[in-house]
Formats: C-alpha cells, sequence, structure tokens
C-alpha cells in the first residue's frame, strides 16, 4: 500500500461523488441543487489538481488534464451562479439553473474520465 | 530530381503524341459546325430570317455532337437548320469516337503505363522516412528476405526484372508497405529511383539470377552511394575476385554457411541447435540437438554445395567419397567416381561402410531420386538433401530425409540477421570460439525460460534511463541489467528474456549476467517473448517502474508527496 495512491485516491474519488450529488435532481429546479455541494466539489478539484503537480508520467498527466477540466467547468459554474440576479440563492431562474447544471455534468465527466484512468492504471500495475 | 524530369518528359511527349491527330479533327469539325449553324437561316421572325448568334451556335454544336441532345432552342428550326444540324450530329459523333479511342490507346500504352509506374513507385520510394533496404531480385530468397523485414516493421524497395513477380509482390500481405518496380536494376536510374541515394537507405541486397547482373548492379551502387552497404549473393571465384574490386561488397554464400552449419552441427550438436531454435525453428529439440554422424560420407554432387562442403568438412578430417558427372572430378585426394548416381555407383563409393549420404545436385528431382537409391543401398545412413526450389517443398517434407538444406532459406536468414542485428553474428563468433563452454549453460537457461520455442529478437537501446528521482541508487552505484529484467507485477520474479549482447560503443560485451552495470546509450540484444519485449520497453520508458524496480520502493510522484516524504523521511545525506 502506498500512501500516495490512498490519498490521491480518496481526493479524486471524493470530488467525483460531490459533483454526482451537486447535479442530481430536475436540471431546471434550482431547490434540487445545492450551491455548497458545488463549492465544496470545486474545492476538492482543486486540491486534486494540486495533488498531481509534478508527476512525469503519461498516466499521471492525462488524469492532471482531466482534473484541469473539471475545475474549469465547475468554475465557470459558480462564476455564472455567483454574477445572476440574486446571488446563489435557491431561488435562480429555470434557464439559469440548466445552464449551471449543464456544466455540472461536463465536470461530472471529466471526473468519471480521471477516476476510471486511475483504476485502470492501478489494475494494471497488479502489485 | 533528374529522374522524375525526364519522366515527366516523356509522359507529356506521349501524350502529345497521341493526342495531336484527335485534337485537331475536334478544332475542324467543331469550327465547320459552329460556322455553318450560325449561317443556315431560321424561322422568320417579323418577316425577317432570324439566324443563331456564334454563341447559341457553339452551344448547340457542343451537346449534338456529344449525343446529348436538347432538341431545338432557341427557337424551333427551319429546315436548312435542320439540314446543317444532321450534318454536324454525324461529323461531331464520329470526331468524337476518334478522340476518345485515341484516349483509350493512350491510357493502354505500356511506354505510359511504365512511366507512369516508375513515377509512382519513386514517389513511394521518396516518402519514406525510416531506415529501409534496396532488394534486387524478388526470387524465393528475395521474397524470404522480404516476408522476415515486414516481420520486424522494416520496408524495402524492390526492383526484379520479372512481370510476374512485381506483380506476386502487390497481392502479398506484408505489415508494411513494400514499394516493387518491374525494371532492370543494373540500370543506374531505376537504382536512383529505388532510393540508393535516399538518406534512409541502408544497404542494397544483391539477389538476381545472373553474376553479370549482380556485379553490374553492385558497380553501380558504389559510384551512385560510395558509403551504402552492398550484401551480394556469392557467385564463382572470378566474378568474387571482381566483386572485390567494388570495394565494401559483402558476399554471402548459401553453401559456405551451410557447410560450416553442418561442421558445427557434427561437432557441436548443441550450439547449432541453439541457433536453429534462436531464429524459431520450432523443430529443435535443445535436449536432444540432432548429431549428423562422425565418419565417411558419399557426395552426390560436386557442384558449388559440394565443393564447400568438401572443403569445410575435409579440414576437420571427414573423408569423402565424390560422385559427379562432371569432367573436372578428377585428381584431389579421396574417392572419385564419375557417372550417375545410381544404386551401382553408390555401391562402388562404398555406402554400405558409409555413415551418411549428401544429395547436393542443383537439380530438386535428382536429389530426390539420389535419396531412394541410397535408402536401398544402405538404410541406416545419414540423409541430407539440398532443395532447391521452394515450391518443391511437400515433396522433400514427405521424403523424410533427415536434415533438407535450402540456398533460398538459409541466404536470407543469414542477410536478415546480418542487417538487423549485427551483434548477433559477434555473439555466433564468440560461441563458436572462445565461448564454447558457455553453450550448454545457454541452451539450458533458454529452454528453462522459453518452454515453447520460437523466442523473440530484439535490441533494446536505452536512449533514456532518466532514474533521476531522490533515492534511486542508478547515479551512484549504476543500473544492473538484472534489474530491468524484473517482472514489473513481480519484483521478485524475471522476465522471460535473455539479454545476449551488450554494444557500447563499438565494444561488445558476450551473454552479460545480472550484475553487468548498464548505462545510458547502450544496445542490449534480448530474446524473449513478446511480452516481456512489451514489459522491458515499458520499463525503460517509465522511470518510476525503473524506480521501483531497482529500489523496491514506490518512489513519490507529484511535488507535495515529495515535499511530504522528504519530511517524514529525513535523507541519509
Amino acid at each position: 500500500m502506498n500512501l500516495e495512491r490512498v490519498v490521491f485516491g480518496f481526493f479524486i474519488i471524493l470530488a467525483l461523488a460531490l459533483n454526482l450529488g451537486f447535479v442530481a435532481g430536475d436540471m431546471d429546479n434550482s431547490t434540487h441543487h445545492n450551491p455548497w455541494l458545488l463549492f465544496a466539489a470545486l474545492m476538492v478539484g482543486l486540491i486534486t489538481s494540486g495533488l498531481k503537480l509534478g508527476d512525469r508520467s503519461q498516466i499521471g498527466a492525462l488524469v492532471l488534464a482531466a482534473s484541469l477540466v473539471a475545475n474549469l467547468l465547475l468554475m465557470i459554474a459558480v462564476s455564472v451562479w455567483a454574477i445572476s440576479e440574486g446571488g446563489m440563492e435557491q431561488t435562480t431562474t429555470p434557464g439559469l439553473m440548466v445552464t449551471i447544471v449543464s456544466l455540472g455534468y461536463g465536470a461530472l465527466v471529466a471526473n468519471i474520465v480521471s477516476v476510471s484512468v486511475l483504476v485502470s492504471d492501478t489494475l494494471m500495475s497488479r502489485r | 530530381m533528374p529522374s522524375a524530369t525526364s519522366d515527366l518528359d516523356r509522359v507529356t511527349a506521349v501524350v502529345l503524341q497521341f493526342m495531336r491527330g484527335p485534337v485537331l479533327v475536334l478544332l475542324f469539325v467543331y469550327a465547320i459546325g459552329i460556322t455553318g449553324m450560325a449561317l443556315m437561316p431560321g424561322q422568320e421572325v417579323d418577316g425577317n430570317p432570324s439566324r443563331m448568334n456564334l454563341f447559341h451556335a457553339f452551344y448547340f454544336f457542343t451537346y449534338s455532337a456529344t449525343t446529348t441532345g436538347f432538341g431545338e432552342i432557341p427557337h424551333e428550326f427551319s429546315d436548312q437548320q435542320r439540314l446543317w444540324a444532321t450534318v454536324c450530329l454525324y461529323m461531331g459523333v464520329v470526331a468524337w469516337l476518334y478522340a476518345i479511342s485515341s484516349i483509350i490507346r493512350l491510357a493502354l500504352h505500356p511506354e505510359l503505363l511504365r512511366a507512369i509506374a516508375r513515377r509512382r513507385f519513386a514517389r513511394s520510394v521518396n516518402s519514406i522516412s525510416e531506415p529501409f533496404f534496396v532488394l534486387c531480385g524478388f526470387g524465393d530468397t528475395g521474397s524470404l528476405l522480404a516476408r522476415g523485414l515486414s516481420d520486424q516493421m522494416i520496408r524495402a524497395a524492390i526492383l526484379d526484372t520479372d512481370t510476374e513477380r512485381i506483380k506476386a509482390l502487390r497481392l502479398r500481405t506484408y505489415r508494411v508497405k513494400m514499394p516493387g518496380l518491374c525494371a532492370d536494376a543494373g540500370i543506374p536510374r531505376h537504382l536512383l529511383d529505388a532510393g540508393v541515394q535516399h538518406p534512409q537507405c541502408r544497404a542494397v541486397v544483391v539477389l538476381t539470377g545472373s553474376d553479370e547482373v549482380n556485379l553490374k548492379i553492385a558497380v553501380m551502387t558504389r559510384f551512385l552511394n560510395p558509403r551504402l552497404q552492398i550484401i551480394c549473393r556469392d557467385t564463382d571465384a572470378d566474378h568474387r575476385e571482381l566483386l572485390a574490386t567494388v570495394g565494401e561488397v559483402t558476399l554471402i554464400s548459401p553453401f559456405e554457411i551451410f557447410a560450416q552449419q553442418l561442421s558445427a552441427a557434427i561437432y557441436t550438436p548443441l550450439l547449432r541447435a541453439w541457433e536453429d531454435w534462436l531464429v524459431g525453428d520450432r523443430s529443435v529439440d535443445l535436449e536432444q540437438p540432432l548429431r549428423p554422424p562422425r565418419g565417411n560420407w558419399v557426395l552426390c554432387g560436386y557442384g558449388r554445395m559440394g565443393q564447400a562442403l568438401h572443403e569445410v568438412l575435409a579440414t576437420h578430417g571427414i573423408a569423402f567419397s565424390i560422385i559427379d558427372t562432371a569432367e573436372h572430378l578428377q585428381g584431389g585426394e579421396g574417392r572419385r567416381i564419375r557417372g550417375r548416381v545410381d544404386r551401382n555407383s553408390l555401391s562402388d563409393a562404398d555406402l554400405t561402410a558409409a555413415v551418411g549420404l549428401v544429395a547436393g545436385t542443383s537439380n530438386d528431382e535428382e536429389n530426390l531420386r539420389i535419396l531412394l537409391s541410397a535408402r536401398a543401398v544402405n538404410p541406416d545412413a545419414f540423409l541430407l538433401v539440398r532443395q532447391n526450389r521452394h515450391e518443391n517443398e511437400l515433396a522433400f517434407n514427405a521424403a523424410n530425409a533427415h536434415l533438407i538444406m535450402q540456398p533460398s532459406l538459409v541466404l536470407a536468414r543469414h542477410i536478415l540477421l546480418f542487417l538487423l542485428m549485427p551483434s548477433l553474428g559477434s555473439l555466433l563468433r564468440y560461441l563458436h570460439t572462445d565461448g564454447i563452454g558457455q553453450v550448454k549453460d545457454l541452451a539450458r537457461r533458454s529452454r528453462e525460460r522459453l518452454p515453447e520455442g520460437s523466442p523473440f529478437l530484439w535490441s533494446e537501446h536505452l536512449a533514456d534511463l532518466s532514474c533521476a528521482l531522490p533515492g534511486c541508487r542508478n547515479e551512484a552505484q549504476g543500473l544492473v541489467l538484472g534489474d530491468l529484467l524484473r517482472n514489473p507485477a513481480d519484483r521478485e520474479s524475471s522476465l522471460d528474456a535473455l539479454a545476449l549482447v551488450v554494444t557500447r560503443d563499438e565494444r561488445e560485451w558476450m551473454l552479460p549476467g545480472p550484475r553487468f552495470k548498464v548505462q545510458n546509450g547502450d544496445v542490449i540484444l534480448f530474446c524473449g517473448s513478446r511480452r516481456a519485449r512489451e514489459l522491458i520497453r515499458a520499463t525503460v520508458n517509465n522511470p518510476y517502474t525503473l524506480h521501483y524496480l531497482v529500489t523496491d520502493e514506490e518512489a513519490p510522484r507529484s511535488w507535495f508527496f515529495q515535499w511530504l516524504s522528504a519530511r517524514l523521511r529525513p535523507s541519509p545525506t
């Protein structure tokens, strides 16, 4: 067992779980989407990217790229929500909510990619 | 490129020559038809006959001459116009038929086809960006060689004078594209097309059936590219001397190689068996190698093969009785019988007392017949037969001789090893001389590591052994070969591969052991399974795996964990 794998695996899977928690629910219903979850997903995602800096392997580069994509999309989602009328209130208009949740889905795909790359790499190394 | 321009000129000349007539006829017919159509009076409009303008006349002529026929536009025609339209139609159709038949004849013109094929060949060779070889002659040996090169993903530009062989080449399924051209390789233009001046061209292999042509190709190639390696099928003494003046020509004689192999099989059977095992012969048994007997032999056929065998084996003290029809047989030591090989002459040659027989004429039917006669005279003799043509393979397999010698196969294998793995040649020379004591151990290890045979040979270039991670002992103590051969999935076990030769700046180390220290820039010749090759390749390209194999520790990969592990465990310095 390797400490780096444990810590990194923990953060990357946590980022995926939080991201899924945020996007679950009706897309246009703002009461189904908690701004705190979105914020937590972004923070964990940023930590994940930070932990991956410096890895010189091909797999490391791919995981870093995927987590940067997720962070970018989540950051746009947070910004859109923050500058909208009323700030990050639960009562956002359905049109705006759809945009925010769509960005969240995009980040979810990127997170799924990095988790599957990590899992397959671990399985391939067989030790 | 001069050859391409002259080619283009020729194509242009042929096209012009063929199209001049039809173009003139078409122009003439169009001119008459359009003028006439514009002059013919049409339907009366407001009392005056209307006429077509020149553009309408051209339009009409265009669609009627090509038999498209849109009808009478812009107005309905008058009778005069209809009369002229009929004339136009016949003239135009005949002129077009003439033009089309000329185009078809042009497309089938052999000169044009040849010029196009040459151009395509030259372009395809020119676009090769990795090292390749030029192959002159695509007979049995040439096609075996091309197959071997394709298995190693290496391309070759092929020249042969036989159209059928080049057609056959196009139908082969090679793993890489092998451009081929039906042309005389003795002509410098064709050698240029095949890429002898291409910067990536590594060698020219000359394998045509004629000694004269081989010599010519060697001379032309030497002038076109003085630094190029030339490998040539060996010939008679006269040509050998002439080729020596060309300089730096490697002559390879299948018969000499085979004679050496046979003497190796008699005196060092295990080494011989290992060599065959290495090139993928599945019938080899490394525990019980084939042992041709020592004693008196009968040699049927005293051509190039017979002479080579006689020369090599006589130095080892093996006596021969020789049977041949040739004049030059008289004189020389040993029993010599002139005449055809039959039961009488075989009895005269004392086959009953001999241990073995070589059926080595250049005629396959004769060789098979000799086998039958020999079995009748002495059923216990060791039978060695020469198979000249690849297509007779089934008959020879059924003949059940102890050893079959195919000159084309011997030659192709030898050239392939010479081209691709020069260090393997050094290893074999070493094993035949100083390293003879290591053969037994090598054969045992080969059997244990690769019990199913057919090993894969490859050279691994250690271009960048960057193991510059904290705690890696590469810098201080050196990376040893045994670490490279560790299995990444289970560090304590070893991969199914053997390191045969390490090459470093012109120096070679034979059969390096697991403690051998490797460096950046070394080239290691391995034999092993394909899986082992993939894993070793992955290991040398991945610093983290390398670090794990060397130290049994996972290196921290990211900056954060490098910092953390440095904090948690202060470095020994």
